[in-house]
């Protein structure tokens, strides 16, 4: 019987208005695979966020080894042997895989015996070295910010092993992955662990916990309900467990009934910040009661493609065709006034004021209007009553209804916020940009339902994402953008998962 | 009603930090401390010369504040919209200087407004156009204004505008000036702060404007996250400009009111310290128009008051200085240190 190598007892955390962690008593053994499932907001980053020293527990205590820790810095983690992958990489883009990799612990050789300095050689070596042995291919020279995202993820990963850590946590680690990047990321924490590293991962996708844990623990708001064998457990049992009734995974719909074009696009072609040709020379067309996904490996130009289609970045060639109107680099209002709602990719910088309140962000898109604006004075009560109806209507929940800084709520409560804002607009173009990213299971299913219900109303709906599960759950129409080009459009019935994942690689083209 | 507690705390601290230098001098912070109280006209002095009362000493305290609301309302209105206004020294300077060659011609107090208030938008204007034209930081682009309108303006005044007695500008009119200097009355001689109801009013109207219209909306989602404004379909460089313009205008405001008012004459070589102590007093007050309004009131009474107690109590008036130093650095902390907690 393996040795318990990390204990929470009656761990207990609470954040204003909310009791993230609620008595959580759980143990760790040595050498697993240890996942920890949960929906958005079930304090699961809470608990492990404890674990590695970025909160301090209310109550209760942490054991590593056996021993009483109080876990009061990252820094302090790491001289446990506690390491941790988070969601978002923090890797210094312009310096080189090794030079991410040893900072702060670089090796020091002496010049002329006196001045210290960084042994780039030796660490170059020594990264080489660890590489091989853990069989993470990176190339020790490269510049961070010309790698892939899978390959930044085996830096961070190798971040840790150069700090020996032993206690491997991964927060979310497979949400920006392709299919294929996800089998083998699963393939190095198997590896991992027959190294003897134990490992702590954050997920809340189902299927990737039985692919590879041993065991799981089930959170539902801020309270462990279960830790499982996941060998034993079937998913629809911790699908239940974790959102607290049944869900099914497909979104039920009704067959599709299109009607008219509404969304016409021509030969688009739309330049990045950089200046270079971001989407080349696409063209195709959206019906009314139609939901047309875009896959595609993330930066192949679907930021682009959202934001031009929306009217928020300039269209260099081509045109946008609305209705029988054109709107070609029209304004980003008369895009709003002529009816196309936007879900954009980056809710906190873009969607959200965040530090508005809650009631203050939902008329963000229609402030203007007679409805909340009688001669430039703005109508409190309508400001009111127009937020208790869009929380009701979406099931938005927050510490203190409407009068809730939009930063403290949680990330899933925020997305519905603006996808209540959008939809109510009741627009012929929706277009959903990454909807349900970072989102937990519930949230997703929630989400979905609305895009199906906006199709059926006769909305035509532009649904960009990269994960091809949500594509393949709400698709009538696929198509698959590679290097800025769409290389292939097809009915949903008419391709099958392999292929769309080759027209997304680029070893397929149309 | 967090804000306020901070800004509370921040003045609690201060005063206690304050106490205990007097302290270390020797001398006695409670008696100071009133007589910092009696020097703003908010208590007895123990002796008055002549024509002067405890009411007198409150109206020229008013007519000390009134400049100084208008420039926290300058730098509060342009941190709503994301800037950074470190210029309001330089537009008070300008647009005391313009109402000043205003007065020359058309000596009326109403004209000295105006005046101020349109050479005050016109620099502030420059200064928002100059950032979302060419993206020029708007901080350095004031400083840089700063220094470039008090060279201008010393050079005239030295050369066309100087009083040769007291080294300082000629002084305005007094048709035109914001003050009522010596205004007898029951045997008293006052002086009455003409544009002070106007201050007051400013802070509650630019209060509704942020709170309550299309446009306020706009400026707040400007400042707070721009990239999230322009997906709302607002124009924010117009927003930025429209900023940066009203902001100047309080600016001039406080100009007029300081070089046309408290003050007859401007005095070359220098830029205002008031449009720097603006911005503390702007964060002790929460950026908020009516909290800039107890601020001002608050930041007054120290540096009007500091002349009677340092004469009182042989301290250096620099010490009344270093406590209100001392208020706004706890302003600034606590305000950051907010922003911190999620």
């Amino acid at each position: 019987m393996a040795e318990n190598i990390v204990e929470f007892r009656h761990i207990t955390k609470r954040f204003p208005g909310i009791i993230a962690n609620d008595d959580v008593s759980l143990s760790i053994k040595e050498g697993e695979i240890f996942a920890v499932l949960g929906e958005n907001g079930a304090g699961k980053s809470t608990l492990v966020s404890m674990l590695f020293g970025m909160y301090e527990p209310d109550g209760g205590e942490i054991y590593v080894r056996g021993k009483l820790e109080h876990i009061n810095s990252p820094r302090y983690a790491g001289s446990l042997g506690i390491g941790m992958v988070h969601q978002h990489f923090r890797l210094v883009s312009n310096y080189t895989v090794a030079e991410n990799i040893v900072l702060g612990l670089e090796p020091v050789r002496k010049i002329f015996g006196v001045i210290p300095s960084v042994d780039m050689k030796k660490a170059n070596h020594d990264i080489a070295e660890l590489s091989e042995r853990y069989g993470l291919k990176v190339n020790p020279t490269d510049v961070i910010e010309n790698l892939n995202v899978a390959t930044r993820q085996r830096v961070e990963i190798l971040k840790m092993l150069y700090r020996e850590a032993e206690i491997l946590i991964f927060d979310e680690p497979t949400a920006v992955l392709t299919p294929q990047e996800i089998a083998s990321f699963i393939d190095i924490v198997r590896g991992l662990r027959e190294q003897g590293k134990t490992i702590i991962l954050i997920t809340h996708k189902l299927n990737e916990i039985k692919a590879v844990a041993d065991r799981c623990a089930i959170m539902n708001r801020g309270k462990l309900i279960d830790v499982l064998d996941v060998k034993t457990a079937s998913t629809d049992d911790m699908a239940r467990m974790m959102v607290g009734h049944d869900i099914s995974f497909t979104t039920e719909r009704k067959p599709a009934r299109f009607g008219g074009v509404i969304l016409d696009v021509k030969n688009l072609t739309v330049k990045n910040a950089a200046g270079l040709d971001a989407v080349k020379n696409v063209s195709f067309q959206i019906h009314a009661g139609e939901v047309f996904a875009v896959a595609g490996v993330s930066g192949n130009g679907q930021n682009e493609l959202a934001d031009s289609i929306a009217g928020l970045v300039k269209i260099s060639g081509g045109t946008v065709t609305l209705n029988g109107h054109d709107i070609t680099n029209a304004t980003v209002r008369e895009h709003i006034t002529k009816g196309v709602a936007y879900i954009p990719e980056d809710r906190h910088n873009v969607g959200l004021v965040l530090d508005f309140t809650l009631r203050d962000n939902f008329p963000l898109r229609q402030y203007y209007t007679p409805k909340f604006s009688r001669k430039g004075v703005l109508s409190e009560s309508e400001f009111e009553t127009y937020g208790e109806k869009l929380e009701e209507a979406y099931d938005i929940r927050s510490g203190q209804g409407g009068a809730t800084i939009t930063r403290a709520m949680s990330g899933g409560n925020q997305q519905k916020a603006i996808i209540a804002r959008e939809l109510d607009m009741k627009t012929p173009l929706i277009i959903f940009m990454q909807p349900t990213r970072g989102l937990d299971a519930g949230a997703v299913m929630n989400i979905h339902r609305h895009i199906v219900d906006e199709r059926d109303r006769g909305a035509a709906v532009l649904l960009i994402s990269l994960d091809l599960d949500e594509i393949l759950d709400c698709a009538d129409t696929i198509a698959v953008i590679y290097n800025g080009s769409i290389n292939k459009i097809s009915p949903a019935s008419e391709i099958s998962t392999d292929e769309i994942g080759l027209y997304m690689m680029g070893v397929k083209t149309a | 009603m967090r804000k306020f507690t901070q800004s509370l705390i921040a003045i609690i601290i201060s005063l206690i930090f304050g106490a205990l230098i007097l302290w270390l001098m020797g001398k006695d912070p409670v008696t100071a401390y009133t007589d910092l109280l009696r020097g703003s006209g908010l208590m007895e002095k123990v002796r008055y010369s002549g024509r002067q009362n405890m009411f007198t000493d409150f109206m020229s305290f008013i007519d000390a504040m009134t400049p100084m609301i208008f420039a926290s309302l300058a730098v509060a209105l342009a941190l709503k919209g994301g800037f950074f206004n470190i210029g309001v020294s330089g537009q008070m300077l300008f647009a005391g200087f313009c109402a000043h060659m205003a007065a020359m011609i058309l000596p009326s107090k109403i004209a000295v407004v105006i005046v101020g208030l349109i050479a005050g938008a016109l620099i502030g204007a420059l200064i928002g156009w100059l950032k979302y034209r060419f993206n020029v930081n708007e901080v350095v682009s004031s400083i840089m204004m700063n220094s470039i309108l008090m060279y201008l303006i010393t050079f005239y005044i030295n050369t066309f505008y100087i009083n040769p007695v007291s080294r300082q500008s000629k002084s305005i009119i007094s048709a035109a000036r914001l003050t009522l200097s010596g205004f007898r009355w029951e045997g008293l001689k006052i002086d009455i702060a003409l544009a002070f109801p106007l201050a007051v009013a400013t802070a509650l109207f630019l209060h509704w404007f942020i709170e309550r219209t299309t446009y306020g909306y706009e400026i707040k989602a400007s400042g707070l996250s721009p990239n999230a404004a322009y997906y709302a379909g607002m124009n924010v460089n117009r927003t930025a400009l429209m900023t940066m313009t009203l902001s100047g205008a309080l600016a001039g405001l406080a100009g007029v009111s300081y070089f046309c008012g408290y003050l007859a004459a401007i005095q070359p070589g220098v830029v205002p310290s008031m449009g720097f102590d603006a911005i503390a007093v702007s964060l002790l007050g929460g950026n908020n128009p009516v909290g800039c309004v107890l601020a001002s009131f608050l930041i007054t009474v120290i540096s009007k008051g500091s002349v009677y107690m340092s004469s009182r109590q042989n301290i250096d008036m620099e010490i009344a200085s270093l406590i209100a130093a001392f208020i706004l650095t706890f302003a600034a902390c606590s305000s950051l240190l907010g922003r911190r907690r999620k």
